[in-house]
């Protein structure tokens, strides 16, 4: 809409509004095309402007000139660049340690997390504590003399109890066990010695040739009630 | 040399023993973070739980 501004009266033959305009509001070197719009004119371009503060202007030479050199100082940005001093870090190697650090720290608080969220979920597989309670066998220890066993069934195995006297007990101590073919110690098999507690596993009942030793349940003993559980 | 310095060069230069000291670290740091809660456990229920009760009950009977 600009061409409008350009001289209108031209080519145009002038018409109401625009004959009032005797200059060109914008002088183009190059004199553009004349547009001629049938009256009235549609767009915003033919208000009329108020002519008090317009410059006088000469009249349009035809000469256009490409202005290559110029001697105007060219804008910065920002040509006042603010002091960063204030943040630089004060000693690099102090930086660097506890940049190592805080990511050794993080790595540390990562790595126990990802421990805890494995075994948690293991343990999820695992039985649960009033299941593994009524898995519990009881047995009341007076009801076996020395030198008796008593076999339980627990978890579809059988348990040999066996009340041990004193010379059992000093013999198996006395054995030479490291020189045994599963070289294992009375003492770590048994909680009080005078009660052997063995788990009969089907494994090693069946082994022709029993090369192992029968495997010890877990079993505590209830000093208060005289019990054995077994589990 | 400072400390910062000390750790870079005997844990963070190589990654292994970087690596190492980490793991190293997340066991210790497990133990001891199991061991203050429940330390921090038994103080809080203190005279609560059944190991608390337990020698009171049994006298009594």
């Amino acid at each position: 809409m600009v061409t409008v501004l350009s001289d209108p009266a031209q080519t145009c033959p002038p018409s109401g509004r625009e004959a009032s305009l005797q200059r060109p509001l914008v002088s183009f070197a190059r004199p553009l095309p004349a547009v001629c719009f049938s009256t009235p004119f549609p767009t915003t371009a033919t208000r009329s402007y108020p002519t008090s503060h317009r410059k006088p202007a000469g009249p349009t030479t035809g000469i256009f000139q490409h202005r290559l050199l110029h001697t105007s100082v060219a804008v910065k940005d920002a040509p006042n660049v603010p002091d960063f001093s204030g943040y630089q870090a004060k000693s690099e190697a102090t930086n660097r340690g506890l940049s190592y650090f805080m990511i050794g720290s993080l790595g540390v608080l990562t790595a126990t997390a990802a421990k805890s969220t494995v075994t948690e979920f293991l343990s999820t597989m695992s039985a649960s504590a009033d299941v593994l309670a009524l898995a519990k066998v009881e047995i009341e220890l007076a009801s076996i003399p020395e030198g008796k066993n008593v076999i339980l069934k627990w978890r579809g195995k059988p348990v040999f109890i066996r009340h041990r006297t004193q010379e059992e007990i000093e013999e198996a101590r006395n054995t030479d066990w490291k020189a045994l073919r599963d070289p294992e110690s009375d003492e770590s098999r048994t909680k009080k010695p005078e009660w052997l507690v063995m788990l009969g596993s089907a494994h090693a009942m069946d082994l022709t040739t029993i090369s192992l030793n029968l495997e010890i349940p877990q079993h505590d003993f209830n000093d208060a009630e005289g019990k054995l559980v077994v589990g | 040399m400072s400390v910062s310095t000390i750790f870079y060069n005997t844990i963070v230069k190589r990654n292994s023993v970087f690596v190492t000291s980490i793991f190293a670290g997340a066991f210790a740091f497990g133990v001891g973070f199991d061991i203050g809660v429940t330390a921090f456990w038994d103080r809080w229920n203190r005279g609560k739980q059944w190991k608390d009760l337990r020698q009171k009950h049994v006298q009594e009977e």
